[in-house]
């Protein structure tokens, strides 16, 4: 077996143990939760439903969405930040960062303080609105002046964009007290209180934009050496930008549509499977899209067991997960040799 | 030697006592005097829900947020009143001097120690006239109460027909209210706002209507553990069965409180929200006869329809 092949089949055997700790977490999350309900009745409940119990109830309609919307979300933040930070050759590109999640959050409280939708099924399509048009609004401003859209004034337009975004919305909240009382939940980021609608309604969504994705993989690792060495290849750099950066902006944008606007976990888990796979996007994707749901699903699993009766929501653990690995992150010397 | 004694006595009384047209003590206990009734007056918008009806007409309104999203003052007119703030914590300071007012009308919050709108609005309206106001308190009857006496203070006159009989309306409303709960013993209620990640149950004590609505013989039910201010105790909707009330009642300063509520599988996991015994709870917004008569009839239906007995 050649050392390439020894390590793929490494590679291969970390992410099929990536997946069975997935599955772990995704049964603990079916079985942890305010009220105590043994695993033999989550089991009873998966496979023999009884409506007229309680717990049934509760693992069918409460912990089953929310663990799905866990999972799917996860794997679009991890995927769209993997592919944002590769399409940017920015180690700091994050949903989040680019104004992705601020664009989507802006578009869904203007919709429901201007035109009055409460909808989820509608929020989705807002989402996508406000991230598309965000992530345009930043890159073009990051693309002013002579070297165009370098990663740091990528990040620098990201971060200023979203301020604004986050002003307005905040200035919005302000005055409309209904409009707060409709995304407050949402505003933070949870994955509590979503029906399997909500499944249904961003699945195609997500499952289109993981396709592209990781059919990008290659053209991420063209442009990972750089514009010179990907155009010397015969790579047509703005056609494999703008790909990825659809991929990414339709994974946020639905991800975000469905549990709100979630930071940190696009950012911190391409570095760990970068850490673990090496610079070759072909197995970051991947490795990418099976940690963040892990991430994303056991901090909603904390969040739900350290404040009883209540709830601490996803974005709030999250962060606090994620927060202190960001600043690790930039004050690393080694990052500008992404 | 008399002479001067009067002489020295009427010089004291002037002094100490000048002739001033208007006083008024407000929720903070300063006394707040002047020269004559003033007219022109800056309103926060619960003050002007509070005053508005008992023939007070502000030249300007202060509001917490959108005037129209403000449920206390829904159903007042408002014809010809400025609105010259709709964000908490903000006024248009320039309007506000324009209208060149005698008094500024707010409720004293006695736990912040600030009156409404907070301390930036309250530093950038005290300059233009003195500023005062009843106290949010224990009660929001009693609260009316102080209203009255203020607008009377100002020249109101109560007995006009249209004040009088909305004070009529409360007290027959809250005479039924009374017996509705006198003839159910053994129910009790549960106040709740509903949001799609928990289910919030008030305490009594932060609320002046429920601990009116207590004070009257409704038992409601305090939560175990409220929030750090007192407010709120925040439930899982896997544990929202944790009370078990006769009756509900929902925040309704918005409809998407009973709508969050209505659309999670485990809110009837609550027996009262399964057999329908949920009404309104009017939150923090009352502040005039009127719509408390209103409210209190909604409750009192919903009490006279409950059974007290859903819950063993």
């Amino acid at each position: 077996m050649s050392a390439r092949q020894g390590k793929a089949a490494r590679l291969t055997l970390g992410l099929v143990l990536l997946l069975a700790l997935l599955a772990a977490v995704g049964l603990f999350s079916l079985t942890t939760g305010a009220r105590a309900i043994t695993a033999e009745t989550v089991w009873q409940a998966l496979i023999a439903f009884d409506p007229t119990s309680t717990e049934h109830r509760i693992v069918w309609d409460l912990r089953l969405p929310r663990t799905i919307v866990g999972l799917l979300v996860g794997s679009a933040l991890g995927l769209a930040g993997a592919v944002l930070q590769g399409a940017t050759r920015n180690p700091l590109a994050d949903p989040s960062i680019l104004g992705v999640n601020a664009g989507a959050a802006l578009a869904v409280v203007l919709g429901v303080a201007f035109l009055g939708m409460s909808q989820l099924s509608t929020y989705v399509w807002l989402a996508f609105i406000g991230a598309g048009a965000a992530m345009l609004v930043v890159y073009s401003v990051a693309s002013l002046g002579r070297e165009g859209a370098t990663p740091v004034k990528l990040a620098l337009a990201g971060a200023a964009i979203t301020a604004v975004l986050q002003s307005v919305i905040n200035a919005i909240l302000l005055t409309s007290p209904r409009t707060l009382d409709e995304v407050r939940f949402w505003q933070v980021g949870s994955l509590a209180g979503r029906s399997i609608d909500v499944v249904l309604q961003v699945a195609p969504f997500l499952a289109t934009g993981t396709v592209l994705a990781l059919a990008t993989a290659r053209l991420l690792d063209g442009l990972s050496m750089g514009d010179d060495v990907a155009r010397a290849l015969g790579q047509r750099i703005r056609l494999s930008r703008g790909l990825a950066g659809l991929s990414a902006v339709i994974l946020a944008g639905a991800g975000t549509a469905a549990a709100g606007p979630i930071a940190f976990v696009g950012l911190t888990i391409p570095h760990v499977a970068r850490a673990i796979t090496g610079p070759g996007y072909r197995w970051i994707l991947p490795y990418s899209m099976v940690m963040a749901p892990i991430l994303l699903l056991g901090a909603d699993v904390i969040g739900r067991v350290i404040a009883p009766p209540g709830e601490v929501q996803v974005g709030i653990v999250t962060a606090f997960v994620g927060a202190p690995f960001f600043i690790a992150l930039v004050r690393r010397r080694k990052l500008a040799a992404l | 030697m008399f002479r001067s004694a009067i002489l020295a006595a009427t010089l004291l009384t002037g002094t100490a006592m000048p002739a001033f047209a208007w006083t008024f003590t407000g929720g903070d206990g300063q006394v707040v005097t002047l020269d004559e009734i003033p007219a022109r007056i800056i309103a926060s918008q619960d003050a002007a829900a509070g005053l508005i009806p008992l023939g007070i007409r502000p030249v300007a309104i202060y509001a917490d947020s959108a005037v129209a999203d403000a449920k206390a003052l829904q159903g007042l007119d408002l014809t010809g009143i400025e609105i010259i703030g709709q964000t908490w914590g903000e006024v248009d300071i320039e309007k506000a001097a324009a209208l060149n007012p005698d008094l500024i009308v707010a409720e004293y919050w006695p736990l912040e120690t600030t009156w409404s709108g907070g301390d930036n609005v309250v530093t950038a309206l005290s300059p233009l006239a003195p500023i005062t106001g009843p106290e949010q308190g224990a009660s929001i009857l009693t609260l009316i109460e102080d209203y009255e006496e203020l607008a009377v203070s100002l020249g109101a006159d109560l007995q006009q027909p249209e004040i009088a009989a909305d004070k009529t309306a409360f007290e027959k409303s809250l005479e039924a209210f009374k017996a509705a709960i006198a003839a159910k013993p053994g129910l009790n209620a549960l106040a709740v706002w509903a949001g799609p990640d928990a289910l919030y149950v008030a305490a009594v004590e932060g609320a002046s209507e429920l601990m009116d609505f207590a004070n009257w013989g409704l038992d409601i039910i305090d939560p175990e553990v409220a929030d750090d201010r007192g407010y709120w105790e925040t439930l899982s909707w896997e544990v929202a069965d944790k009370y078990q009330p006769d009756l509900i009642l929902v925040d309704n300063r918005s409809d998407a409180t009973m709508a969050a509520a209505e659309a999670q599988p485990t809110w009837t996991l609550m027996k009262a929200a399964e057999a329908g015994q949920v009404t309104d709870w009017p939150a923090f917004w009352l502040r005039n006869y009127a719509a408390y008569a209103n409210e209190l009839a909604k409750l009192t239906a919903a009490i006279d329809a409950a059974d007290p007995d859903l819950v063993p």
